[in-house]
């Protein structure tokens, strides 16, 4: 069953960065960008080879982008697919605490009000992860709910 | 940090009443089509998007577990526990996704009264 599966591009980032090697590369590339091979072989006790092979794995991923400079070739850290992970969170979240806000209004003791999910109060709607102040579902409307957000790829910004 | 989402709620309704709120159309779903048993089909559909997945596991009324995915995203898993707590219901929900990317880089999540996206994101 494809559905089983993870998704090809997912399973490339993940793959490229379950190696530590690659990981210190990657935190190297982000914080000197336009870094190229030869410097970065000569902070890790890696041979340039070995460098190369790596830019090779997290430029698949699509973690680096590659330029060119003159004769050499520069990395530059591309953290679309990491902000992918961050808005899936983001909308995730607020999905559900829309979803908990509906079940509130359908099954909680008579509600006068809808509480917003950010007190935690009685209620006591917990969060460890996501983010409350961004995409916050609207809870106006008690007998129609709004439609959760759509989960969406690369635009944190848009919507 | 994980690619986890954790809610929790408590509700004064009994375990069947949740359970019956949560798999009914309009709540994981305007329309909900699930197929109660591991390796089930299971089908949401919400303003003319569909989701489709299939069921991992199901104990009625206590738990419900899922995948989850709309075209090509990447599939989630779904779970639901509902148990029984202090004279009403405890609705626990979890939604991972496999792929751990930000755990793995450290990269801090906006809205935890930081800053944002970390300095490696944002300058590049």
């Amino acid at each position: 069953m494809s559905r089983n599966e993870p998704d090809d591009r997912a399973g490339a980032v993940f793959g490229a960065l379950s190696d530590s090697t690659r990981r210190a590369l990657l935190a190297a590339v982000a914080e000197h960008p336009a870094t190229t091979a030869t410097e970065l072989a000569a902070q890790l006790p890696i041979s340039r080879q070995a460098v190369l092979k790596h830019l090779n794995a997290l430029t698949a991923a699509g973690l680096l982008e590659r330029t060119r400079s003159g004769r050499e070739v520069c990395y530059r850290f591309t953290p679309a697919p990491l902000s992918d992970a961050v808005d899936w969170m983001t909308a995730v979240g607020a999905e559900w605490d829309e979803r908990l806000a509906v079940l509130r209004r359908q099954l909680g003791a008579g509600t006068g009000g809808i509480k917003a999910p950010r007190s935690g109060d009685a209620d006591e709607v917990t969060t460890s992860a996501g983010s409350r102040d961004k995409a916050r579902p609207s809870l106006r409307s008690a007998g129609t709910p709004a439609p959760p957000p759509t989960r969406r790829r690369s635009s944190p910004a848009a919507g | 940090m994980t690619e986890r989402i954790e809610r929790e709620l408590w509700l004064p309704a009994t375990p069947q009443e949740v359970w019956d709120a949560v798999t009914s159309d309009g709540w994981l779903g305007d329309r909900v089509s699930l197929e109660l048993r591991p390796g089930g089909d299971a089908e949401f559909e919400s303003d003319g998007q569909v989701r489709t997945g299939w069921i991992e596991d199901v104990a009625m009324p206590e738990r419900l577990c899922f995948w989850w995915a709309v075209d090509d995203e990447p599939a989630s898993r779904v779970e639901l526990r509902i148990l029984e707590r202090d004279n009403g219901t405890r609705l626990r929900i979890v939604e991972t996704r496999p792929l751990d990317v930000l755990d793995l880089v450290g990269v801090p999540l906006p809205g935890a009264g930081s800053a944002g996206y970390g300095p490696a994101l944002v300058a590049a």
